[in-house]
């Protein structure tokens, strides 16, 4: 909300600086968030009186004026608006002299007269963006003054931002009682006082729909001028509060709006038929509103009608038809209080955004009707003459409000310091909560505006924005009694992190929605579906970390990044059934040669192998690196050949493999995409370590050399090996695999190492020959294997 | 005697001539081998008359062991250089770079996390975690938003097409949850993702939060005051960083407060980042709002609590300087490896 500085302090004016009142705000939760200047550079803009107006010889278009700016002193000056008359009282800047944006008048010749000088338009001062012709200035004006007094001297503008629980703050009455509380000061309201109606016409208001509306007021006013233009000094209110003037009536309602925070509606009369109802839309109702729309109304729309038609929706926007026009002479000018819950929500469903809507949405004061119908008329008999009618009201029993009560108590417990009681009081009553003092504790009733107070926290809230904040003490809190546990059996997540670093991965955090269309290609169904996403790329919960990653791939290769080595850890989301599974997950993706280049090592690709060797490494960090088989399998997202998902007793606890070829070129991917997710916990989990003692008896090592079909797993070559060699095969490691020559094609040679151990004794040679014997014989038996030499 | 003498000086010129320790070898067995002149010498002794042989004896073996120690030291000699030799020949260059994989890094989301949690961790305040998708009764109604109240419409919230639910909007459904869980008293943090329908400049869609919350007995907004004054100034490193309270309002909050620090860029006396206010808002906070400990089954009239909500990307842009807020989930690898 802006608003202007010089209106505050018409009713309140602290002894303080604009940068005090702003700052006092602020620590109050008005939060002022800009200062800016009320009016444009005008230093050099005369009130001036054009005493003549001649045709100029060489241009249809052009008037020769004789222009009068004080001290006996007159300009020629060459103008072309239309509107230009003598007698006239208009806005000069003389040769020498400045537009606000900075272009300096010079005496010219136009067309052959000489020319001494500038007319303005409003919106060549900046005071509007009206254009049609010169800014006519009120006949008070004084010639020969400079502008800026005319319009009241230097102002500021407070850029102010109101949380949603102040509605009351959203006028300039809102804003100058929180500083007549800060300041200790008197508040002066404008007159209000009640107009002796000179007419008897009224009409009648019927509320159906009484929670809605709890209340309705009006009345007619007939006989306004139809000349009548609103005055420069309130023209320039609405226009340094952000809002245009558009009819003198329209902008008396907007102007009683910022003063008082009460939104008006004026309806032509004529356009009536009958009294007002105020109900609920009837299904399917329709109706033009003033934004130039036709809008399709449901039965949650609270709307003002009359007996025929609906006139508006109320407390949003009025309808086209019955809004004042040019000329408009007699009006109904309507204030109601329309309950939030009957507003808030309406406006988006409408895509609209009024002043009026956001003013109900956050509640307006229950009470204020009636005065602010009597402000705009005042004002309005000032400006454009007319008789007002009396004013017919409907209202719902009010809500009595309970007393509340505060305890010093519960101030020093909150608040964590004390106030003094006189300091409690002297608050309170600024803020208009009417307190009684009872020893320690205080009765107050909230006024109807602030309907915001409800319990004895809020007076607390109270009492501590006006006293200051930032006395409130800073008392360190002790630490927790016991310590936090520490679950020995749950890795933290950190450890996996750091085992991916040090292997050259750098994390990455990406969106957890991403593109259905991608996510069909990579998981085979588009996921769960955001109603109201941000843009078609981020229109699915993801139900893997793999879109993001590629994604992330391919926007650094488009940046010169030939190497990619990334992972991320999050939530991915998945329908099961009737809910959803949120499950933390870690996976990651590489591309492009394994090692950064470099002198010492060969360089190649990475590879399927590459990829599992940093899983092994994720799942050595809770001990699972044995427990976990890989078994070849197809995903939707990879190389058929290339794919497997990880079983951990059953449990399939992630998936690596290659991305598919077909989905790596529709993605621009020239090279293979290396990629894994992982469930997080089963990975978290790790056993408590029972030591065994180490044995002091030598182990003795054994190579093995088999040949197998190219088909057989080496995964099921290393099972049987290890079950055939129990007990004594303690570890067995492949340490060459090879194909070609001296190999049948169609075959390979794999090359094993075994350790023998026994705990309990020596092992013996001839142990361990029998032992490998029997492993050699579970490989012929059951893998087809033919030992080589 | 002579005989003896210029055997010596012979030795002592052919050690000294012998480059390698197979020539000085050679040597060795010259005078010493079992067929060495010396040798043969010595085996001489016995043909001499008694008289002669025990002077003739001493001098056989003075000669013996003056040719030794030469031949030792020139062996001695010969290894040393050997040595130098061998350990030169294998000079590495120290300067190239070393073999095998570079470390990567972590996003500096995690680090500020990490951060976080490692300084409320030694106040006695653990992890709670949550779900990202969250129904209105966990990140709106039991925190206090009213149905159809402007806060929640602020709030610019993701909501699911086939679901009654939504992407919680703050990590503060996670007090909710965590408070029914495990009841008063109660001190834990709560990271993680958040989701604003909002993407400009300042916004991305998707941000990090960390909410606390301090449930007990007489707890004040001066408490909670000590505590943030001190997060602040540890994870600022700065112990004469000032805090500002503003009154604010959150609906889950009563009294509630926007928390402001004077500008570590300027140090207050105004400059572009902190719009030359000298101050930057840095995290909201209050006492739990009696309504929420009511919708978490905590008796109001016993308890009391604080809560807080701080945004790490904020974090991430004073502490780092990340002026961008995008730059977080564009993942460009020149900007992440700034971080390691
Ligand atoms: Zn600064």
């Amino acid at each position: 909300m802006r608003i202007s500085e010089q209106w505050l302090r018409e009713f309140v004016d602290p002894p303080a600086s604009t940068r005090d009142l702003a700052e006092r705000l602020t620590s109050a939760g008005i939060e002022v968030t800009a200062i800016s200047e009320g009016l444009p550079a005008l230093d050099h803009v005369l009130v001036g009186e054009v005493r003549n107006v001649e045709p100029h010889p060489q241009a249809d278009r052009l008037r020769v004026c004789t222009v009068f700016v004080g001290k006996g002193k007159s300009l020629q000056i060459v103008c072309g608006a239309a509107n230009v008359n003598t007698g006239m009282r208009v806005a000069v800047i003389l040769p020498g002299g400045h537009l606000p944006d900075g272009s300096e008048i010079h005496t010219t010749q136009l067309r052959g007269v000489k020319s001494q000088g500038m007319l303005c338009s409003a919106r060549e001062l900046g005071l509007g963006d009206d254009d049609a012709g010169l800014l006519a200035l009120p006949a008070e004006a004084k010639v020969g003054h400079l502008l800026i007094r005319e319009l009241g001297g230097a102002d500021k503008v407070l850029e102010i931002e109101i949380t949603p629980n102040r509605g009351d703050c959203l006028s300039a009455l809102g804003v100058a009682r929180e500083l007549a509380a800060l300041y200790g000061q008197k508040l002066r309201l404008p007159d209000c006082s009640p107009v002796k109606p000179g007419i008897k016409d009224r009409l009648t208001a019927r509320i159906e729909a009484l929670a809605a509306c709890p209340v309705f007021a009006g009345r007619i006013i007939r006989g306004l001028r139809a000349d009548a233009v609103t005055p420069m000094w309130l023209r320039e209110r609405l226009r340094r509060a952000g809002l245009r003037s558009l009819h003198p009536v329209v902008d008396v309602t907007q102007y009683v709006m910022l003063e008082l925070g009460q939104p008006l509606h004026a309806y032509d009369l004529k356009r009536l038929s009958g009294g007002i109802q105020v109900r609920m839309a009837r299904s399917g109702e329709s109706l033009k509103l003033l934004d130039g729309n036709k809008h399709t109304l449901e039965p949650d729309i609270l709307v003002i009608a009359d007996h025929k038609h609906v006139l508006g929706v109320a407390g949003i926007m009025g309808g086209s038809d019955s809004s004042v026009q040019p000329g408009t002479a007699d009006i109904y000018l309507e204030a109601a209080f329309f309950s939030p819950d009957a507003i808030s929500g309406r406006q988006r469903k409408l895509g609209l955004q009024t002043e009026a809507a956001y003013r109900f949405e956050r509640g307006v004061d229950p009470t204020g009707q009636t005065r602010a119908l009597e402000r705009a008329t005042r004002l309005l008999q000032e400006i454009a003459g007319g008789q007002a009618g009396p004013i017919t009201k409907v209202a719902a029993t009010p809500r009595v409000r309970a007393r509340l009560r505060l305890r010093q108590a519960k101030l020093v417990q909150s608040l964590g310091m004390l106030i003094p009681g006189k300091a409690v009081s002297g608050i309170l009553a600024g803020l208009g909560f009417m307190p009684s003092r009872h020893g320690h504790n205080w009765q107050v009733s909230a006024p109807a505006h602030r309907f915001d107070i409800e319990r004895e926290e809020d007076l607390v809230e109270e009492v501590g924005r006006i006293f200051g904040y930032d006395k409130i003490p800073a008392i360190p809190y002790p630490a927790g009694q016991r310590m936090l546990p520490l679950p020995e059996e749950r890795l933290p997540v950190s450890r996996l992190r750091d085992t991916l670093v040090a292997r050259g991965y750098q994390e990455v955090i990406t969106y957890s929605f991403v593109d259905a269309q991608l996510q069909v290609r990579l998981t085979g169904s588009p996921g769960i579906a955001l109603a109201n996403p941000i843009s078609a790329e981020m229109n699915a919960m993801r139900q893997s970390l793999w879109p993001g990653l590629i994604q992330t791939l391919r926007y650094n290769l488009n940046r010169q990044q030939q190497r990619v080595r990334i992972f991320e850890c999050g939530m991915r989301f998945i329908q099961q059934h009737t809910e959803i599974k949120q499950e933390n997950v870690i996976a990651g993706l590489i591309f492009g040669l394994q090692d950064p280049l470099q002198w010492g090592l060969p360089q190649r690709n990475n590879d399927f192998a590459d990829l599992r060797g940093d899983v092994e490494a994720l799942l050595g960090a809770g001990g699972h690196t044995k427990r976990v088989d890989a078994v070849a399998d197809t995903h939707p997202a990879l190389h058929p050949s290339q794919a497997a998902k990880l079983m951990l007793g059953g449990m399939n606890i992630g998936w690596l493999g290659a991305l598919h070829p077909a989905v790596a070129r529709e993605l621009d991917l020239n090279g293979p995409v290396f990629m894994f997710e992982l469930s997080l916990e089963p990975l978290r989990q790790k056993r408590i370590t029972e030591a065994a003692p180490i044995t002091a008896f030598p182990a003795l090592s054994r190579d093995l050399a088999l040949v197998v079909e190219e088909t057989i797993p080496a995964g099921r070559i290393l099972d049987l090996t290890r079950e055939a060699g129990h007990p004594l095969v303690s570890e067995v490691r492949i340490f060459d695999i090879y194909r070609g020559k001296g190999i049948d094609s169609g075959r390979k040679s794999v090359a094993l190492s075994l350790i023998l151990q026994d705990s309990s004794r020596t092992l013996t040679d001839e142990a361990a020959d029998a032992t490998m014997r029997k492993v050699v014989q579970r490989l012929q038996d059951e893998l087809g294997a033919t030992i080589r030499d | 005697m002579q005989k003896f003498d210029q055997l010596i000086q012979e030795a002592q010129a052919r050690i000294a001539a012998s480059g390698s320790l197979v020539a000085l070898d050679e040597v060795r067995v010259h005078y010493l081998g079992k067929k060495g002149v010396l040798t043969e010498q010595l085996k001489a002794l016995g043909a001499l008359p008694a008289s002669e042989r025990p002077a003739a004896g001493q001098q056989t073996n003075q000669a013996k062991h003056a040719v030794t120690a030469m031949l030792d030291a020139r062996r001695r000699e010969l290894e040393a250089q050997t040595l130098s030799a061998q350990l030169t020949a294998a000079t590495v260059d120290v300067t190239l770079p070393g073999r095998g994989q570079e470390p990567g890094g972590l996003h500096p989301v995690t680090q500020i996390l990490e951060r976080v949690q490692a300084l409320f961790a030694s106040l006695g305040f653990g992890v709670e975690e949550g779900p990202e998708i969250e129904d209105e009764f966990h990140n709106f109604d039991a925190l206090n938003f009213k149905p159809g109240h402007p806060a929640r419409a602020e709030m610019d919230t993701f909501y699911l097409k086939d679901w009654p639910l939504l992407l919680r909007t703050h990590t503060s459904p996670v007090q909710v949850r965590a408070l029914l869980k495990h009841g008063a008293p109660l001190r834990i943090i709560a990271p993680g993702r958040t989701f604003r329908h909002d993407y400009d400049v300042t916004h991305t869609p998707m941000f990090h939060q960390v909410e606390g919350l301090l449930v007990d007995k007489e707890v004040s907004m001066a408490h909670l005051r000590g505590v943030l004054t001190d997060f602040l100034q540890r994870f600022f490193e700065r112990d004469d960083l000032r805090l500002r309270f503003r009154p604010s309002y959150f609906p889950f909050v009563e009294p509630g407060a926007e928390v402001d620090i004077n500008c570590i860029f300027c140090d207050g006396a105004g400059c572009r980042v902190c719009k030359h206010s000298g101050w930057l808002e840095v995290l909201g906070c209050g006492l739990v709002h009696p309504n929420v400990l009511d919708a978490c089954r905590v008796d109001p009239r016993r308890y009391s609590g604080w809560a807080f909500g701080v945004g790490i990307e904020r974090l991430g842009m004073l502490r780092y300087g990340i002026s961008d807020i995008r730059m977080n989930f564009e993942n460009d690898l020149r900007f992440l490896r700034q971080f390691r």
